[in-house]
């Protein structure tokens, strides 16, 4: 008995051919018992999310005919007549292992570390456990994934750092605040980015968000959606004595704040830092201003730099991430051996 | 069996050895961009300060009083409270690297408390000529001040350049596990206001001293230089608390001071008629 995969991610696969083969919560139980029931497999879990549909099953049969089994499983019970090529990949043990270890460290994932992953691979193996599809293999298997998961999220840097620009937004502001919730953010722009990153502020904690547009009720709508209140556009260098975080995405073609009007605001706010997010395009703020002490600025390509850097660094972590990867498939195949060879002395 | 050789230079040696490989250390944290929260480099600063408590204990011992009856006492007590204080303030969230920042300072001071000629003994059955509670007391409180500053110019050091980090967008802004800037300016802030106080009291009571009476207290070169330092820290408490000095000239300026203090530390006590 062996424990094999089967499926399609997006690494070899498009989205169309994805989510033809996608299983819908509801239907994964009776495609368990329907895979089991065929005798194809003693235990299963099915993995369905939007980048990745994956069949992990322990089988009997020899690698290369469980392969084919389970592929014409996944043609028919999605009905799929269209052609095939290498969309589908397969693994056998201890490469089979060795894949799981990795979804579940979010090292094959579209964004490299990325968490998510660890909790749609949990609430699969749930699924199979809680309708007795799972037995000693599967489970050590996946117990074993999760804890190598957490164990790499600790022992490397696999999952430091924003790979998003609201992301990183949010992790400049906690380097310069010490309490994102003694701090209110001011929104210029009522624009998608900067709703998105005055959210990952508001997820952090933020204590009150202001919003202020050249189109009134657009400002109006945001504020609603952020729960937030508005100012009037002429009137938002008024509220920079209160504010601590600024986001700018207007259309303006020019600079809307430059060094010389935010020099007499910085001298009313006592110096306060005060941290200026221009997500703008052509910018709104004019890069002077952070000559001036206790102004930190930066634009929309200084933090996907920064998101790129962490991406980057996540990279180099993979090698690491693998290493490690391996020794503990080895250690788990090693306690399964000795298992084995245990209940068969019994026998 | 007694350790009559080993003695409280001994002790003090290797405390200034593990500051050194505490410095040695730091420059390893430093290169890898303070990214790791470890707490080797805050073991190895713990065994330095440990040894040199031990120091300060045998000496004190030996003289039946506070071990600031010359420059070498004097040094190392001033460092003692620095390290001490570092160690309490690293436990804090996010400031155990103050000790790869503190590690220098405390060995090259170390090395220089070193020199022989630093540490002018009494002739045998000699007692200083004042002794008290209250001499004591001036001192300790005096050199705790100058700890307390010195740990703020190690927190303003590490508000630099975490400032100047976030100014030229450097990644290790972020990948470093130093506190924020705004507690960073907090406890710089906090450090200066007690040593400022911790001085204001070491003063008060140098004040109450008895001394000789053509020894004004006023026209002796370590108390005027005291005062200076008393009015320089007064002035950059109250320009930063009430007329808005930055947080970067703040900072630049305990720095700045303390490395005034430290350089003229020593010349100030070879000169004053009521330190000799």
């Amino acid at each position: 008995m062996s424990v094999v995969v089967i499926g399609l991610s997006h690494r070899s696969a498009p989205v169309e051919l994805r989510e033809r083969f996608a299983f819908t919560c509801e239907k994964i139980p009776a495609a368990l018992a329907a895979l089991r029931a065929s005798g194809l497999a003693s235990e299963c879990t099915i993995l369905s999310t939007c980048n990745r549909v994956e069949i992990y099953a322990v089988t009997s049969l020899a690698a290369d005919a469980a392969f084919a089994e389970l592929k014409k499983f996944l043609i028919a019970h999605h009905a799929y007549d269209g052609a095939l090529g290498d969309e589908i990949y397969s693994f056998a043990e201890p490469h089979s292992l060795h894949h799981l270890f990795k979804v579940a460290s979010g090292l094959d994932s579209m964004v490299i570390g990325e968490t998510e992953i660890f909790g749609q691979l949990k609430s699969a193996y749930e699924v199979a456990l809680a309708h007795q599809h799972t037995g000693a293999r599967l489970n050590k298997a996946f117990q074993r994934a999760f804890n190598v998961a957490k164990h790499l999220r600790t022992a490397t840097n696999i999952q430091r750092g924003s790979v998003s620009v609201m992301s990183a937004a949010v992790e400049l502001a906690e380097k310069i605040f010490t309490a994102l919730s003694e701090h209110e953010v001011l929104v210029i722009g009522a624009g998608e980015t900067s709703e998105k990153t005055a959210r990952a502020l508001q997820s952090r904690g933020v204590k009150k968000i202001t919003v202020t547009n050249r189109s009134p009720e657009r400002a109006a709508a945001l504020a609603t959606e952020l729960g937030a209140r508005t100012v009037p556009f002429e009137n938002w260098p008024d509220e920079f004595e209160r504010i601590d975080i600024a986001i700018s995405s207007t259309a303006a073609p020019q600079h809307i704040l430059n060094r010389a009007t935010l020099e007499p605001l910085m001298k009313r706010r006592k110096h306060r830092p005060l941290l200026l997010i221009d997500i703008a395009v052509p910018r709104d703020i004019d890069p002077a201003v952070s000559e001036l002490d206790n102004v930190y600025l930066y634009n929309v390509d200084d933090l996907q730099s920064i998101a790129d850097d962490y991406l980057n660094l996540r990279k180099e972590e993979v090698a690491r991430c693998e290493k490690i990867i391996s020794e503990k498939v080895s250690a788990l195949l090693a306690a399964n051996k000795f298992s084995a060879n245990a209940a068969h002395t019994k026998d | 069996m007694r350790m009559a050789w080993f003695t409280d230079r001994h002790c003090f040696l290797l405390a200034v050895i593990f500051y050194g490989l505490s410095t040695l250390y730091s420059v390893f944290l430093w290169r890898k961009g303070f990214r790791r929260d470890e707490w080797a480099n805050y073991f190895l600063l713990a065994v330095g300060v440990a040894l040199h408590t031990l120091a300060m204990f045998k000496r004190g011992m030996t003289l039946h009083s506070c071990p600031v009856n010359n420059l070498y006492e004097a040094t190392t007590f001033l460092l003692w409270a620095l390290g001490l204080a570092c160690l309490v303030y690293s436990l804090m969230p996010r400031f155990k690297f103050l000790t790869a920042f503190t590690a220098p300072v405390l060995f090259t001071i170390g090395i220089f408390a070193l020199m022989p000629s630093l540490d002018v003994h009494l002739s045998p059955g000699a007692k200083p000529e004042f002794s008290g509670a209250l001499r004591s007391l001036h001192a300790a409180t005096i050199l705790q001040a100058y700890g307390a500053f010195g740990l703020a110019a190690v927190a303003a050091v590490m508000f630099l350049m975490q400032q100047h980090d976030l100014k030229f967008h450097k990644l290790r802004a972020l990948l470093s596990l130093l506190p924020s800037m705004q507690r960073l300016e907090f406890i710089m802030f906090r450090l200066v206001a007690v040593g400022f106080v911790l001085l204001t009291i070491g003063l008060t009571a140098g004040w109450q001293l008895p001394r000789h009476a053509d020894k004004p207290y006023f026209s002796d070169s370590k108390v005027l230089w005291s005062t200076l330092l008393w009015l320089v820290y007064l002035e950059a408490l109250v320009a930063y608390k009430k007329f808005g000095r930055t947080s970067r000239r703040f900072a630049i300026g305990i720095i700045a001071t303390f490395i005034f203090l430290l350089l003229t530390f020593w010349i100030t006590n070879l000169y004053s008629g009521l330190h000799n």
